[in-house]
């Protein structure tokens, strides 16, 4: 099994968002499936890390929540993009794929003439 | 946006959490059945899966937890928490509880009634418009021993084209005249002002209209402006008044208006008149007389000005007043003019009284704050216990301090709750006490802004509080805990403040209680003077029956009859034994004086003229009033008017003209520019007597000279009785004023007071001056002992074992008592050098406030040191008692 890593503050939310947009309306265990699964299970997402997540973008207005039957018929409280969201997860993702360049470019092994 | 949606969420949260916690829940066990399916389906079987389940949710409880930190307002929540506990713990120990809100609400109330006297009377900005601008102009003389000689019309003439700075200059001339009603009589005190006046003063007519230029000169009809508190007071706030006619002493005038409520200076007035009200104002006497000064002058700067460019001009133009006129300036008397902001002028009287009572008030809450510390680090202490457990229970370090700080707000708030409940009983009792010292203390108000004061000192305590427990630093928990229930000592740094604190509480009540001493025995040594008088049980009382409109020699012939009548039948009433009659009474300063010549005597080189009151006296007047004729006769009912010119001067005008001499048959006579106002004449009168000196300006005041003069030879300008009585007399007060009333009927009575009456309207003010300034000095002195007393107390039971140790080992409860009192005496003998120090700086700054003791007076000063040893040896006592009953099997058990 793959070294555990943790989620770092900040890159969770994007990942919920990320979910939320590739699978359409999704529970909290859903989203931890899919998070772990894309992660080839290096991330696990507890209940006291996720959940907070989710109520803090419901908060900002970036989900929506409501009570739906799942597939095999269990209640289950079901999260969905709103517009705000896809903006939000635009731009975050903007944000990230730049940082990432950057630090991969700080980061490649390159000789230079001494 | 995106935040304030989720600060909106959050408050909502905060309100609908309840609702929120089984959502959540459900959501939870949601999550938790669909893995443990998904487990199943995997092949576990249901039990392994449900476990394997619960151990990946990493804690259901933590969750929820993190989740509600989330939603709602945690703060807030936890600080709702934090008060519920506060307030058990606080009940739980209910005496320490009631010592530290009691000493806290005292010295807190103290401190807020006082504030707002201070603010009031000093600090608050003077309701005239742009009122920093103003400033007050004071002539003084040798002789008038800092009070005004206030200016003559050609000396305002001068400043006003003189010192530019001086944008406008207000005049106004304190006077009084009486205003007749329905019900009798009233004098009332007046200021004639010029037209100019309010609009120099920057104020405003509530009713009506003020003063203008055009009410000036002669030949304008009277006009009335009438004071806030007199509209208030005699008119009941009648919003008709403005046109209404009103009778005066002399004619009538017409109200105009009704001034906002303002101070004056040098005292309150009731109306204010244009300068027509007074013939003798517009007279060309007193236009032109340079020594006539009977004008107060108050001016307001130009925009650009300063006070000391206006002082600066000021002098420069006195400089050459006292050059071109020499002869209204005579070098002997020393005439000197300050400029003063008229804030400070108003509050000059009360600033040294106020900010000593503040000074020991704040003295009293630094104490009791210290105390509280004191206080609180024990319980610390003793609460470390506790601390631990919350710590090792996860509390963090912020935690604790904000429980702390919580604890100490609850306790702080409600003192000040208290305090403020005792600030409004004592702020009445504080009034009357400024108002005894400044124009301004109807200014008083307890209002937001001293409340807010009282609130910031609650809040500042309880932060102080709050920081001085020793709370562990962040990490260093887990050596903390270990330590744990064992250090019940507290640690030296905690014993070394507890001390401090102590000993600055002993040093504190040293300062305050020398204080009390000295204002205590000030106000002794005051109602000790010998007023000059033989007896206390003598009734006074003036009556005016002076027309103002005909003060000239012979136009009061009617009037002595109305006096010489009243005086008989009260002479004939039971238990009078003398009656006199005399244009003051005895005690009261009179407001008329003159300059003074004695025949054959040169003034010294450099001698201020001479000046005197001027008194009439019936021949029974030293009699009724108990001041012993030293040499000579009394008047004699032959000297009248038509025969022989006679005086009677007191001691120390006799010492000052004829040291060392026989005065009697000797001549002196009234001289000065001044007489021609009068019908007094300056002819030389022969001195038939010497009368012993009376404390005429009040208790503390010095001697002055006066002479008396026949009242039946001299004008009668004022008129008063003075009925001596076989033993109450105070219970003659009503039959004389009813005989007084019967003869004349419109004639204003006044100041029907004994001379006790008298004595007592000196002393008063300085007695609740010492007794407040006692009453802080007790306060202190309890709260010292009970400083010491506790940290004593705790000492031992921190060393209970080391006693039972040493108990153990053969010391006996003596030596144990010994050794405690010894600590206990070490802090007592440093706060006490250290206090002695601090009140012999103190009483220099009171120096002011002394009478007839010296500031830094031995007795009182030793008296003070023995006190709080005796008191902080015995409260020493106690502890070190306990300390001797320790059982030496304590070691044993421990």
């Amino acid at each position: 099994m793959a070294e555990k890593l943790d989620v770092k503050q900040g890159t969770l939310a994007l990942m919920i968002l990320k979910t939320l947009e590739v699978l359409g309306p999704l529970h909290g265990y859903g989203v931890a499936r899919r998070i772990e699964e894309t992660s080839k299970d290096r991330l696990t997402l507890n209940y006291g890390t996720l959940y907070p997540a989710l109520l803090k973008l419901e908060q900002e207005g970036f989900i929506a929540a409501e009570w739906r039957r799942s597939e095999n018929n269990r209640r289950a409280k079901y999260y969905a993009l709103t517009a705000a969201g896809r903006k939000q997860l635009a731009r975050e993702a903007r944000e990230w794929h730049r940082t990432a360049d950057l630090i991969a470019a700080f980061l490649a092994p390159r000789r230079e003439a001494p | 946006m995106k935040y304030l949606r989720a600060a909106l969420a959050r408050v909502t949260g905060f309100f609908t959490g309840h609702r929120a916690d089984d959502d959540l829940r459900e959501e939870l066990q949601a999550h938790l059945d669909m893995e443990t399916d998904e487990y199943i389906r995997r092949g576990m079987d249901p039990e392994a899966a449900r476990r394997q389940a619960l151990l990946a949710s990493g804690g259901m409880t933590q969750a929820a937890e993190s989740v509600r930190d989330q939603r709602g307002l945690p703060w807030l929540e936890s600080a709702v928490a934090d008060l519920r506990y506060a307030l058990r713990a606080l009940r739980q120990s209910p005496a320490f509880t009631v010592v530290v809100v009691v000493t806290l609400a005292l010295g807190i109330g103290a401190n807020t009634a006082i504030f707002s006297v201070v603010r009031g009377v000093l600090l608050k900005p003077l309701p005239h418009r742009d009122g920093d601008r103003l400033v007050y102009l004071r002539q003084s003389t040798n002789q008038t021993s800092g009070a005004s000689a206030q200016f003559s019309v050609p000396e305002v003439r001068d400043f006003r084209s003189g010192a530019k700075s001086l944008g406008g200059i207000a005049e106004y001339s304190p006077f009084f005249t009486t205003l007749q009603g329905t019900d009798g009589a009233l004098r009332i005190d007046i200021g004639l002002v010029t037209g100019n006046f309010f609009e120099v003063m920057g104020l405003s007519p509530v009713l009506g209209r003020l003063t203008l230029p055009s009410d000036d000169g002669t030949g304008v009809p009277t006009v009335m402006v009438l004071t806030h508190d007199f509209w208030m007071k005699r008119f009941g706030g009648d919003s008709g008044i403005v046109g209404k006619q009103v009778t005066l002493g002399s004619g009538s005038a017409t109200v105009i208006g009704v001034l906002q409520p303002a101070p004056f200076f040098p005292r309150q007035v009731d109306a204010f008149f244009n300068m027509v009200a007074s013939p003798h104002h517009l007279s060309a006497l007193m236009i032109q007389g340079r020594t006539h000064r009977m004008t107060e002058v108050v001016a307001r700067l130009t925009p650009t000005a300063t006070v000391q460019q206006a002082r600066a001009e000021v002098a420069a133009v006195y400089a050459r007043m006292q050059r071109d006129f020499k002869e209204a300036y005579d070098p002997g008397s020393h005439y000197r003019v300050e400029v003063i902001p008229f804030k400070e002028v108003l509050g000059e009287r009360a600033r040294l009284t106020l900010w000593l009572l503040m000074g020991a008030a704040a003295f009293v809450l630094i104490i009791s704050a210290a105390n509280v510390v004191n206080l609180t680090l024990m319980r610390g202490v003793r609460r470390e216990h506790e601390l631990v457990v919350r710590a090792a229970l996860g509390a963090g370090v912020r935690r604790l301090r904000r429980l702390l700080l919580v604890e100490n707000l609850v306790l702080t708030l409600v003192a000040a709750g208290l305090g403020a409940l005792i600030a409004v009983a004592g702020v009445g009792l504080l009034t009357t006490l400024a108002a005894r010292y400044s124009p301004r203390a109807n200014e008083i108000r307890l209002d937001g802004v001293v409340f807010g004061f009282t609130l910031l000192v609650s809040v500042a305590i309880a932060l102080l509080l709050a920081f001085v427990a020793t709370l562990p630093k962040e990490g260093s928990f887990a050596s903390w805990i270990s330590a744990g229930g064992r250090r019940m000592s507290g640690g030296l740094r905690k014993q070394r403040l507890q001390r401090g604190l102590v000993v600055a509480q002993i040093a504190v009540s040293v300062v305050l209680l020398a204080g009390a001493g000295l204002l205590t025995r000030t106000m002794i040594q005051l109602s000790e003077v010998d007023t000059g008088l033989r007896t206390e049980e003598v009734l006074t009382m003036q009556v005016s029956l002076l027309n103002p409109a005909r003060v000239v020699p012979g136009a009061d012939v009617e009037s002595k009859l109305l006096y010489d009548r009243m005086r008989e039948e009260i002479r004939a009433l039971p238990g009078v034994v003398e009656a006199g009659l005399g244009s003051n009474i005895p005690l009261r300063s009179s407001q008329l004086g003159f300059d003074l010549k004695a025949e054959g005597r040169a003034l010294a080189v450099g001698e201020a003229t001479p000046h005197a009151d001027f008194r009439t006296a019936s021949p029974e007047y030293f009699r009724a009033a108990g001041i012993p004729l030293l040499k000579g006769r009394e008047f004699a009912a032959t000297d009248r008017a038509g025969t022989e010119k006679v005086v009677i001067i007191n001691q120390t005008l006799a010492d000052r003209f004829y040291p060392g001499e026989d005065p009697l048959g000797k001549r002196i006579a009234w001289t000065g520019d001044v007489l021609r106002f009068t019908p007094i004449s300056g002819e030389w009168r022969t001195i038939v007597g010497v009368a012993g000196n009376t404390q005429d300006g009040g208790l503390d005041a010095a001697p002055r000279s006066a002479v008396y003069l026949p009242f039946h030879q001299e004008f009668a300008m004022m008129g008063g009785l003075v009925i001596r009585a076989d033993s109450n007399a105070k219970a003659l007060a009503a039959a004389a004023t009813r005989i007084v009333r019967a003869i004349a009927p419109t004639a204003p009575i006044e100041n029907v007071l004994t001379v006790k009456q008298i004595k007592d309207q000196s002393v008063s003010p300085r007695r609740l001056n010492a007794v407040l300034v006692s009453s802080f000095g007790i306060l202190a002195l309890i709260i010292a002992a009970v400083g010491i007393a506790g940290v004593l107390a705790f000492s031992v039971s921190a060393r209970t074992n080391e006693i039972g140790i040493r108990m153990s080992l053969g010391a006996d409860g003596g030596r144990v008592q010994r050794m405690i009192l010894k600590e206990g005496g070490v802090l007592l003998a440093i706060g006490l050098v250290l206090g002695v120090a601090g009140a012999f700086f103190a009483a220099g700054v009171i120096r002011g406030l002394l009478f007839g003791i010296a500031p830094h007076d031995p007795t009182t000063f030793i008296s003070v040191a023995v006190l709080m040893a005796v008191i902080g040896i015995g409260a020493c006592w106690l502890p070190a008692l306990r300390a001797a009953r320790v059982d030496p099997a304590i070691t044993m058990r421990t």
